[in-house]
């Protein structure tokens, strides 16, 4: 009971580290959840962040893997309300107030000046997620690929994504 | 003040939630909602992006829910979330539980490297259609390019660079603001495009 709690609590507080995309938390979550706690050995862990990426949905849902491997279907959903609840609730807060304040020439300016930082953090994003999976000339060949496929807006992204994932998969095994 | 049912919502955001394997998933919603349907502009996404990234909390929820609040509301951003969250939920409980009796092999690692790499792909992409579609002027363009060297090359904390780039850009920003300020002075399709 009182690992369930503090179950709940971990993931509460890591959700607030996640700023600017779900990556920079994952040292800071695996060092909780392994080192710390021991809910989870290194390579389930890292097998459970895989498993998040080959399944629909945000990838902290490895939250609810976690959650699930500690204390079953009861941990499972504490870890995932707690990952994503507050956090949400902020977002519509925010959401909300920002349409109405977004007519003000503070809020106008504070838009304009934010979108260009959000801009770099999407390109960093890119960045990234490229250096963790372009690691030779094939994974280099998929991407680029890809990204002519999709450019020619005539094949829907997941189905670009899916043939040259298989693609990948066939010539490296 | 809702621009689409909430019932055509759940369906879309239910679907992009599904079709979102391998990472990158901000350009999914970007592909569904602004380039296909139409249902967002480029510069309303940008924003939503944005608040995304900027507010704590996994940003592919907090996008749902910006999304989903502009599109229908509160019970937009509520269903919203849910639509993105669940299915995968459930989906991943269950393969946790193949995991845990030993389903999954090597098999599985080799596909996912494939997968990422395209991802790549696709990001890339819809990276440069989001920055030829909102970003212009020079200060806007420093910026960018800073916050992408300390996040990116230069790996530096995320929330120090937001902290400190967002600070840098409002100063900018604040002292000369463009003559036309006003917020609906977005970009047109054409300019999208």
């Amino acid at each position: 009971m009182a690992d369930l709690a503090l179950l709940t609590w971990t993931f509460l507080w890591l959700s607030l580290l996640c700023v600017g995309g779900g990556l920079g938390v994952i040292p800071e979550m695996e060092r909780q959840s392994v080192t710390i706690h021991g809910w989870l050995t290194a390579r389930e862990f890292v097998d459970g962040y895989t498993l998040t990426q080959l399944t629909p949905g945000p990838n902290m849902l490895i939250a609810v893997f976690v959650g699930y491997r500690a204390h079953g279907a009861l941990g499972a959903l504490l870890a995932g309300l707690a990952m994503f609840l507050p956090t949400s609730v902020l977002a519509m807060v925010i959401s909300h107030h920002w349409q109405q304040w977004r007519t003000r020439r503070w809020a106008a300016i504070a838009e304009r000046a934010l979108i260009p930082v959000g801009i770099g953090l999407m390109a960093g994003g890119v960045y990234t997620l490229a250096r963790i999976a372009i690691h030779d000339a094939l994974t280099l060949a998929l991407a680029v690929l890809t990204a002519l496929a999709v450019a020619t807006d005539r094949v829907p992204p997941v189905l670009a994504v899916l043939a040259a994932g298989t693609l990948g998969w066939l010539l490296t095994r | 003040m809702r621009r689409v049912s909430l019932l055509r919502l759940i369906a879309v955001f239910t679907w992009t939630g599904f079709s979102s394997i391998g990472g990158g998933r901000s350009a999914y919603f970007h592909e569904a909602l602004v380039r296909r349907r139409g249902w967002i502009r480029n510069d309303e996404f940008v924003q939503d992006f944005t608040l995304s990234q900027v507010l704590p909390g996994p940003n592919f929820s907090n996008l749902a829910v910006a999304l989903g609040y502009r599109l229908a509301g509160l019970a937009g951003g509520v269903w919203g979330l849910l639509a993105i969250v669940l299915p995968g939920a459930v989906i991943l409980v269950g393969a946790t539980t193949l995991y845990l009796h030993g389903a999954f092999g090597g098999s599985a690692t080799l596909l996912i490297r494939g997968l990422s790499a395209a991802v790549v792909g696709l990001v890339c992409m819809t990276t440069l259609r989001i920055v030829r579609g909102s970003l212009r002027g020079g200060r806007g363009i420093l910026v960018a390019v800073v916050t992408f060297l300390a996040v990116g090359p230069l790996r530096l904390s995320t929330v120090g660079v937001v902290l400190v780039m967002a600070a840098v850009s409002l100063a900018l920003h604040w002292a000369a603001p463009p003559p036309s300020a006003s917020p609906a002075g977005s970009p047109s399709p054409e300019e999208i495009c």
